[in-house]
């Protein structure tokens, strides 16, 4: 029952895990690049939800998509600022990375200066209910979490593997050059990544920001690190591989701190990564958005 | 080229105060606090002090003007070390004040011992660490061996039903909390009879506790012990109360009676649980009394904890260097001020009153009982 308990736990924890990395995924499988700005894209959602609360008398649902237009919005002006030009003028892997680190810096530092340092959190009316079956519980919140993301996987699924739009991103993914030769306007496929990716980060963070009442300017931290060491779990760039490696992450961390201890939460993380790597160095699920559709 | 231009006038500054100082012989005294990071609330606290003592006391008298240079540790071990050095060597500070946790104190005290400079924490309650850096560190905080076990008593005397089996949640990455809830806690649960069923271990930072409750629900503990600081013990006494434990909880002086402990956990989940603390704002104490009011009008906010011991740890300061003759030029007054210290007896701070020095450095003060009741921290007789 215990065990049980803690699987629920780690599954709620794994798809806010997952929703980030599949940003990450969708982002590196078409442009072949990291954006390590996308934890503070998670951040900035949880505040843009915050705001909406506080100015529009948001409800979860409402703030959920102000979050995510927003961080959509947010996606395709770093696109154009950050990546684009970095991009044209040198060909390197290192320059866009270091540009997006940038970012990340500054997105953190601009919250820190208008919302403060300290944790704030969702007035009290978000408080979840209680629901007990037997022993195990679940809460209205993690309800929603699952239903969200979960709903989002699914609309994810979709749309790359049966929209126009989709294939398009799928091509461009396979090879730039050639998608451009059959037509397809290349740029306009990256700026749509970033906003569907960016989308997906604020989501989540606003869900991290349900389910843990805390959100602070720091929060997208480590969730850019754990974000990377799902997307290397499930396969580099592989969609599936992000949403299936979140709850492996989610699942293993959980079980760590109920078993062992707090402080191999981490290290048990990055062993399970090392692992994956020694046996299947392409991660869980290979080919990225290339292979397997 | 603004760096730059900072850099030069910091020369210039320093330039200028070398030239002037001999002939004005202020005393220096430097300050550690967290400004930023993880501990900016308890130095926010430590300033509306330190503004409301300077516009009062700035005044030694023949000793010239008390002068602080305050530094920003972040809460971070490593830059409490750097700035001390840097307090000793470059601003020539005859004592310093600070730094606020047990971590940075444990890791700048040997550089004052060294240096030979008195060093007083405000704050720090785990025990030992002044005790492993005589002659020359100190503190004004009572450490966590002296008041768990009066915590507990209390604890244990004011429960209807008794508790007979307890489980532990410490944070393992925070110096204090991580001491006090696997070695000093559980030493004192066992002298009082109680079972300690589990240790349950997090880390500063940690949002997620459902893993830790979850654990902790099967084991039949009648009594919940939390050593941590206040925003990882609120939101572990939110999911306590959400995943049902509904047992008594004690948090220990880790949680140094920040209000928003009660805001993270929720005024419903908060409600009951029991702290020790130095202060206690509603004291009927009138020099307590002058302070909470003279504060809120100066800072525009209720004085917090960490408020209180700045101000006590100010004043003590103070006391000691004009009660033995510190000029701020002379060779001894870095001696002086230690050996106050080290014999200080009984000297009426206006918060803590009686105060006390014990041969360890540490302070010797009893913690007063605290209880959250309707949202607020209320004395517990």
């Amino acid at each position: 029952m215990i065990l049980l308990q803690q699987i629920i736990n780690g599954v709620m924890l794994g798809s806010t895990y997952a929703l980030v990395a599949i940003g990450y995924s969708l982002i590196f499988g078409v442009l072949r690049l990291l954006h390590f700005a996308h934890g503070e894209v998670f951040m900035v959602g949880a505040f843009i939800a915050l705001c909406s609360v506080w100015f529009l008398n948001a409800g979860p649902v409402l703030a959920v998509i102000c979050a995510a237009i927003g961080c959509a919005a947010l996606g395709v002006v770093i696109e154009f600022v950050a990546f684009r030009p970095v991009r044209r003028r040198s060909g390197g892997m290192l320059a866009p990375i270091v540009s997006s680190l940038g970012v990340g810096l500054l997105l953190q530092e601009v919250a820190t200066n208008i919302f403060g340092a300290d944790q704030t959190r969702f007035p009290p009316q978000f408080e979840a209910t209680v629901y007990h079956f037997g022993s195990l519980f679940v809460t209205s919140t993690q309800l929603f979490i699952l239903g969200t993301s979960f709903g989002l996987m699914l609309l994810v699924h979709l749309f790359i593997s049966k929209t126009k739009y989709g294939l398009a991103m799928r091509a461009v993914a396979e090879n730039v050059d050639v998608a451009g030769l059959l037509g397809i306007n290349s740029n306009a496929v990256v700026v749509l990544t970033f906003a569907v990716a960016s989308a997906l980060g604020g989501v989540a963070g606003v869900l991290v920001g349900f389910a843990f009442s805390a959100i602070s300017p720091f929060m997208g931290i480590s969730m850019t690190i754990k974000g990377l060491v799902v997307m290397l779990i499930g396969g580099l760039g592989n969609v599936y591989g992000a949403m299936i490696g979140g709850l492996v992450l989610g699942i293993a961390e959980v079980l760590t701190v109920g078993y062992l201890a707090s402080s191999y939460r981490d290290a048990f993380s990055f062993a399970l990564l090392i692992v994956v790597l020694l046996v299947r160095p392409q991660g869980l699920f290979s080919g990225g958005l290339r292979a397997g559709h | 080229m603004r760096n730059v231009l900072v850099g030069v006038s910091m020369l210039a500054g320093v330039a200028s105060q070398a030239l002037i100082s001999p002939a004005l012989a202020d005393v220096q005294i430097g300050i550690l606090m967290p400004k930023t990071g993880f501990g900016a609330g308890f130095g926010a606290e430590e300033q509306g002090s330190i503004d409301l003592f300077m516009s009062k006391f700035a005044d030694l008298g023949p000793a010239g003007k008390l002068k602080l240079t305050i530094y920003d540790t972040r809460g971070e071990p490593a830059q409490a070390i750097s700035l001390t050095r840097k307090l000793i060597d470059t601003d020539n500070v005859l004592a310093i004040l600070g730094p606020y946790f047990s971590g940075e104190s444990e890791a700048a005290f040997p550089v004052a011992n060294r240096a030979a400079t008195p060093i007083v924490t405000p704050s720090s309650a785990k025990p030992g660490i002044a005790a492993a850096n005589r002659p020359w560190a100190f503190r004004n905080a009572s450490t966590t061996d002296k008041t768990d076990a009066a915590l507990v008593a209390h604890w244990l005397k004011r429960q209807a039903t008794p508790i007979r089996k307890v489980v532990i949640f410490y944070d393992g990455k925070d110096a204090v909390s991580s001491s006090d809830g696997k070695a000093v806690m559980p030493a004192v649960l066992k002298a009082n009879g109680i079972d300690v069923v589990d240790s349950i271990s997090f880390q500063t930072g940690d949002v997620d506790f459902s893993a830790q409750v979850t654990r902790a629900k099967a084991l039949g503990a009648d009594g919940i012990v939390v050593t941590a600081l206040f925003t990882e013990a609120g939101h572990l006494t939110r999911e306590l109360r959400r995943q049902g434990m509904q047992q008594p909880i004690l948090a220990g002086v880790e949680l140094s009676l920040d209000h928003k402990f009660i805001e993270t956990a929720g005024e419903a989940a908060a409600e009951g649980v029991l702290t020790g603390a130095d202060f206690n704002r509603d004291s009927p104490r009138p020099s307590v009394v002058a302070f909470v009011k003279e504060y809120q009008e100066r800072v525009g906010q209720l004085p917090g904890n960490s408020s209180a011991l700045m101000y006590d740890a100010l004043f003590l300061m103070r006391h000691c260097i004009m009660t033995t003759g510190v000029t701020g030029s002379s060779a001894a007054d870095k001696t002086k001020i230690r050996d106050c210290w080290a014999n200080l007896k009984d000297v009426d701070a206006p918060i803590a009153g009686p105060s006390s020095i014990d041969a360890n450095g540490d302070a010797t003060h009893a913690p007063n009982f605290l209880v959250v009741k309707g949202g607020k921290f209320v004395v517990d007789r």
